[in-house]
């Protein structure tokens, strides 16, 4: 299997099995709203905020093979993508829905690079 | 830095090793020897203690719980209605002694701020830097005519996990179908918003399916709750001959109760229970009050940023004692607010100001054993005020298909591994 393919089945997996793959693809999203938050978020260095923002994932997800994903081995880009899509759908009514909307895009964009486990740049 | 961020070692790792980049000193976080004391091992304070140690692994972290055991209240719902068993709620400190956390099982008696002392039941006495107290929730005995802790045992509450929980449902196991169990919800706050509504639903099906005569009677001081319209509907269409619920206007509220007679008096009636459940009026629990950190309403003002007390600097307050509105009394948000508390006490030993940052909750409530629905929230602490985000949170559809309602239930059942694994694993 190749990465890109194993990335996109990863990114539907956060999404929950109603996502349709071609919004994962990195590729596509990387003019999206989304991605320039990604962007900002690399230059401006908020890691203390940022950390205390993952707290409240690790309340839910942990360890694979339960009904709530674990977030391990997702790309910065992947989990971008999916916290964007549960911030955007209108007519989202999982729990990822109602809580995305309370988070701001570069709140979003923080969280994506620390869970990627990526060093803000 | 780790590949695995949200496992627990480095969520940490991240936290230090970004904090460095932020301008903090990992060093001199790491060497504080400061003396961290947490009093109450429930999600708030286990969790507390953890992330204490675990961000500054020099400091001294010591955990003052007088039980062996905790009993967790989450899920304890399940174990009243016969489809889970209290040995799956127990937690102990093993993991956090392995941690490097001194484990200290006495109640803590009295609290000295201008001292910085913990006073414990021996008479020992422990200093502390900073203090955290995870209290909990004690009852305020009396408040409801007739419910003392003489009563407990004729009308459990069953609001604090363990011996109360396996009472209230064997109490429903021996009764004789055709009985009437009457449960007495209290007006907010209280310890779990949509706890009392929970446990009627899972009450209710334990009738439907074990005693189809008998039926289950809510008397409630108030004429809405959590989730309402999730409950009303997921009520109708399962157990509309098993459950009735009675609010305040409706006459629903109870106003004295007699152990001995079996009666629940409302201001309109007097009604016979075969098995009573009553939720008694909460405040903040004891050791609260005996530390100055508990105001005239019975429980804790905070600073939403830091989760110290308004009343006692030095004091952290964390879970079911704060005022912590409009974020609810839940273990999702101890959990939350014990690690952002650490985070902050790391902060602030460190000479940084504390940041505000963006907290959540979600808390699932089952209606029956197979099927739950969850209300989540999203909450700012700018300035110290904690507010909930316009036009985030809610809670699950209405008339969802049973797909989603299962779907839920399962979300719940990881909820709780995870959520006790990062409280006392």
């Amino acid at each position: 299997m190749s990465a890109l393919k194993t990335r996109q089945l990863m990114a539907a997996a956060l999404l929950g099995a109603a996502a349709s793959l071609s919004a994962c693809n990195p590729a596509n999203g990387t003019d999206d709203a989304g991605m320039d938050g990604l962007k900002q978020a690399e230059q401006v260095s908020v890691p203390d905020r940022t950390s205390m923002l993952a707290m409240s994932c690790s309340g839910c997800h942990s360890e694979a093979g339960q009904a709530i994903v674990s977030l391990e081995g997702y790309s910065r880009e992947e989990l971008m993508t999916a916290l964007m899509r549960y911030h955007d759908e209108a007519d989202g009514t999982t729990v990822m829905h109602r809580l995305m909307r309370g988070y701001s895009e570069a709140d979003m964009a923080s969280i994506s690079v620390y869970l990627a486990g990526d060093k803000p740049l | 830095m780790s590949r695995f961020p949200l496992s627990r070692r480095s969520v940490l790792t991240g936290l230090a090793g970004t904090a460095a980049l932020a301008g903090l000193s990992p060093a001199a976080m790491s060497q504080t020897k400061a003396k961290l004391v947490v009093i109450g091992g429930g999600f708030g304070g286990a969790t507390a203690a953890k992330y204490l140690k675990q961000l500054m692994p020099g400091a001294s972290v010591t955990l003052i719980e007088p039980k062996s055991t905790y009993y967790a209240c989450p899920f304890s719902n399940l174990v009243i209605g016969g489809g889970r068993e209290l040995s799956a709620q127990a937690f102990g400190y093993d993991g956090l002694k392995a941690l490097g956390i001194e484990i200290v099982q006495q109640a803590a008696d009295a609290v000295d701020a201008d001292a910085r002392t913990v006073t414990l039941a021996d008479g020992a006495s422990l200093s502390w830097d900073r203090l955290v107290m995870s209290p909990g929730i004690d009852f305020r005995w009396g408040a409801l005519e007739g419910y003392d802790e003489g009563a407990v045992d004729a009308m459990p509450h069953a609001w604090k996990a363990g011996q109360q929980t396996t009472l209230l449902r064997r109490q429903l196991e021996e009764m004789e179908d055709g009985g009437l169990v009457v449960m007495s919800a209290p007006a907010a706050p209280f310890r779990c918003p949509p706890g009392p509504y929970e446990r009627a639903s899972l009450i209710a099906n334990y009738l439907k399916t074990q005693k189809p005569k008998s039926k289950l009677l809510v008397l409630d001081a108030k004429d809405s709750f959590s989730k309402q319209s999730l409950f009303e509907e997921a009520w109708a269409a399962r157990y509309p001959d098993h459950l009735e619920w009675r609010g305040a206007s409706d006459f629903g509220r109870v106003v004295a109760v007699n152990p001995e007679t079996m009666t629940l008096s409302t201001e309109f009636d007097e009604i016979e229970a075969t098995v009573a459940n009553v939720i008694p009026p909460q405040q903040a629990g004891r050791i609260a009050h005996a530390a100055g950190v508990a105001d005239q309403t019975g429980w804790c003002p905070i600073n939403g940023l830091t989760f110290e007390s308004t009343l006692v600097p030095g004091i952290h307050v964390l879970g079911d004692a704060t005022i912590a509105a409009p974020m609810p009394k839940s273990a999702f948000s101890a959990n939350l607010q014990a690690k952002v508390c650490a985070a902050q006490i790391t902060r602030l030993l460190a000479g940084q100001d504390p940041e505000a940052t963006v907290l959540a909750n979600t808390c699932y409530s089952y209606v029956a054993d197979d099927a739950a629905v969850s209300i989540t929230g999203v909450y700012t602490n700018d300035d110290g005020k904690l507010m909930s985000v316009d036009g985030a949170g809610g809670v699950s559809p209405l008339a969802a298909a049973p797909s989603v309602r299962e779907a839920e239930a399962a979300q719940a059942l990881a909820w709780f591994r995870t959520i006790t694994s990062e409280a006392f694993g």
